[in-house]
């Protein structure tokens, strides 16, 4: 294909691309020089970078920024772990059974996220399975607190993050060379050394890019942390997404919201530089 | 690997995987039970297993007031979609083309949705319902028609240019949804948008569009060049190859990126709250059955909206289950 043709049948999309993306982070970029709120939306006043300055000397910016990081290092290998494992144990079983497990194992994944939110819930009001569980059989009354909110949100994104990152490894799985496991069987491998020696290696891309994935899905966490904590400060539960639509909505500070998004526009594409340089000279390889 | 034969140990294989389905589809389960509680039953501190289901919750959460043929008409209804359900199983043995019976099927369901506040009074339940099938199957439509002229450029255009797009569409696909929806809300404002589904359709196609074009590019990468060469030597332009040859081949990939687009618009949360203040779709209302911190208040009338809003999704997805995963796993182990 000629580079004319090609500019032609891209033509909609680039100019979605820079109508609908490029021009609102120019907007943005613009937007955070300002002081707005959403009664003066049209008539901003300039401030220079004093938005930037507040966010970055702010200490809520820095908790938000810490705390998102923490579910990161904490849930991309935990739920990169469980996917694997369940993938592994899906792939021992055959026929229509399997399709049975794997629609149940999909559900978190399809149901809206914020229902599915809400439902994780409700298991632990006071009526809630969980809870009723928690009191009876373990003796204690489950309290929202700033520990126990934690905990629910790392334990929600493992929950919701791992049927993604189950059907890679599953589609992995299938394409492991059977001669290869065969022939190690006949050497006297183990099932474990296998796993080790072979499937690992194997599927070494996908874990890579599970990893990039939901490295680049959980620094933008916000509906469930909205749903779970309803905003409620007390929580210190605060994301750089929950973070950013505080100050934007609920504050009111168009201008510095605007400021933070650009701020976490920037540390993403600074994550994603080593991965876009992968992509890239994949890529050029390809061609 | 091969199966592990040892029985006990397939007991133990199958025991391991009952656990991790099971904490996977239990809450849902709970829920949908306490969706048929009255609000004491919900509320009970032992939790009820064995009860005599009401839907009370629903009618409330669907309906305004509750006419007195009610049976009747959900009798009605419910014959109607198994009418067209029989009629979409049997599509083969049918003596027109595949193409009008699924037209046919498309016609009859915006009818129903259209005739159904002509029967019963609806609440406002049902509007974001009719907003959110809108507003995702306009996504899914806009997306489709875009990306998939994208992503065929992609799949054959080899210079840098190529490179350089598909790279910036990854870039864009992991951007924060907000750091888009504060401009799209001045925009909104400015061009006299703000809360209609085009505004809603044009955004959430936008954001959506680049991880379209990702996955779509790598259905189109297998298939070889000679097909719409061989056509363009017959005399079709390259548009008129793309449309007449490769578009057919490519259908059930398309159909499971369209699947997965409408995923992504129907779970949408940040972008409908902000860029409209009436017109939300069902992700969105969601959150008015929440209440304040304690939730015991309408606890049954919550589950009911969770729910009534995660079954239609579900059936859509159940209905194409296969290629929704063959469409996850292919824009990932190939790309």
């Amino acid at each position: 294909m000629k580079l004319k043709a090609f500019l032609q049948f891209s033509a909609p999309s680039n100019l979605i691309m820079v109508t609908l993306m490029i021009f609102p982070l120019v907007l943005a970029i613009i937007f955070g020089l300002n002081y707005i709120t959403f009664r003066t939306i049209l008539e901003p006043v300039f401030v220079g970078l004093d938005n930037y300055v507040q966010t970055l000397t702010d200490p809520a910016f820095w908790a938000a920024m810490r705390w998102t990081l923490l579910i990161i290092v904490i849930v991309v290998p935990a739920h990169i772990i469980i996917a694997f494992l369940e993938a592994l144990l899906l792939d021992q079983v055959t026929g229509r059974i399997r399709g049975v497990y794997l629609a149940l194992l999909l559900i978190p994944m399809i149901v809206v996220p914020v229902i599915g939110t809400v439902v994780f819930r409700q298991l632990f009001d006071p009526s809630g399975l969980i809870g009723w569980f928690l009191r009876e059989v373990v003796g204690r009354r489950f309290i929202y607190t700033e520990t126990t909110m934690k905990t629910l949100i790392l334990l929600h994104t493992t929950w919701i993050a791992s049927p993604f990152a189950l059907v890679i490894f599953f589609a992995g799985l299938q394409t492991v060379k059977q001669e290869l496991v065969d022939a190690s069987s006949i050497d006297g491998a183990t099932r474990l050394q296998q796993i080790r020696h072979i499937i690992i290696p194997h599927l070494r891309a996908l874990f890579l890019l599970n990893a990039i994935i939901s490295v680049m899905d959980f620094f933008r966490l916000f509906d469930n942390v909205f749903v779970l904590t309803r905003m409620n400060p007390i929580y210190h539960a605060d994301t750089i997404l929950t973070y950013n639509f505080r100050v934007a909505m609920i504050v009111n500070r168009l201008g510095k919201g605007n400021a933070v998004a650009v701020l976490s526009v920037i540390f993403i594409m600074v994550a994603l530089i080593p991965f876009l340089y992968y992509m890239y000279r994949e890529q050029i390889q390809e061609r | 690997m091969r199966p592990i034969k040892h029985p006990i140990a397939r007991f133990f294989l199958h025991l391991a995987l009952w656990i991790v389905v099971l904490t996977s589809s239990i809450p849902f389960f709970w829920t949908f039970l306490q969706s048929l509680k009255t609000k004491k039953q919900a509320t009970s501190r032992t939790p009820i297993f064995l009860f005599k289901p009401t839907l009370d919750n629903f009618s409330k959460l669907w309906l305004k007031s509750v006419p007195d043929n009610l049976e009747v008409l959900a009798f009605g209804l419910i014959a109607i979609l198994l009418t067209l359900i029989l009629i979409a199983v049997f599509a083969k043995r049918l003596p027109v083309s595949r193409a009008v019976v699924n037209g046919f099927i498309v016609v009859a369901l915006v009818l129903i949705l259209w005739a159904i506040p002509k029967f019963v009074n609806t609440d406002t339940f049902y509007d974001y319902f009719i907003n959110t099938v809108i507003v995702s199957v306009g996504v899914v439509l806009v997306s489709i028609t875009v990306a998939s002229l994208s992503a065929f450029a992609l799949a054959r255009y080899v210079g840098l240019a190529g490179v350089v797009l598909i790279l910036l569409a990854l870039a864009f696909r992991s951007l924060p949804r907000i750091s888009f929806a504060l401009p799209y809300y001045w925009m909104g404002q400015i061009t006299g948008l703000y809360d209609t589904h085009f505004l809603l359709i044009l955004t959430l196609a936008a954001v959506n569009q680049p991880f379209t074009i990702y996955i779509l590019r790598s259905f189109f990468m297998d298939i070889p060049r000679e097909i719409e060469e061989s056509a363009m030597i017959d005399g079709a332009s390259r548009l008129g190859a793309f449309v007449r040859v490769i578009v057919p081949i490519m259908w059930p990939g398309i159909i499971a990126t369209a699947l997965f687009t409408l995923v992504l618009a129907y779970h949408e949360y940040l972008l409908v709250r902000i860029l409209a203040s009436s017109n939300w779709t069902i992700a969105v209302a969601m959150t008015q059955y929440l209440g304040g911190v304690s939730v015991s208040g309408s606890l049954p009338l919550q589950s009911a909206a969770a729910v009534s809003g995660a079954i239609p999704l579900l059936i859509v997805v159940l209905i194409f289950q296969k290629q929704l995963v063959k469409g996850l796993s292919a824009g990932a182990v190939k790309g």
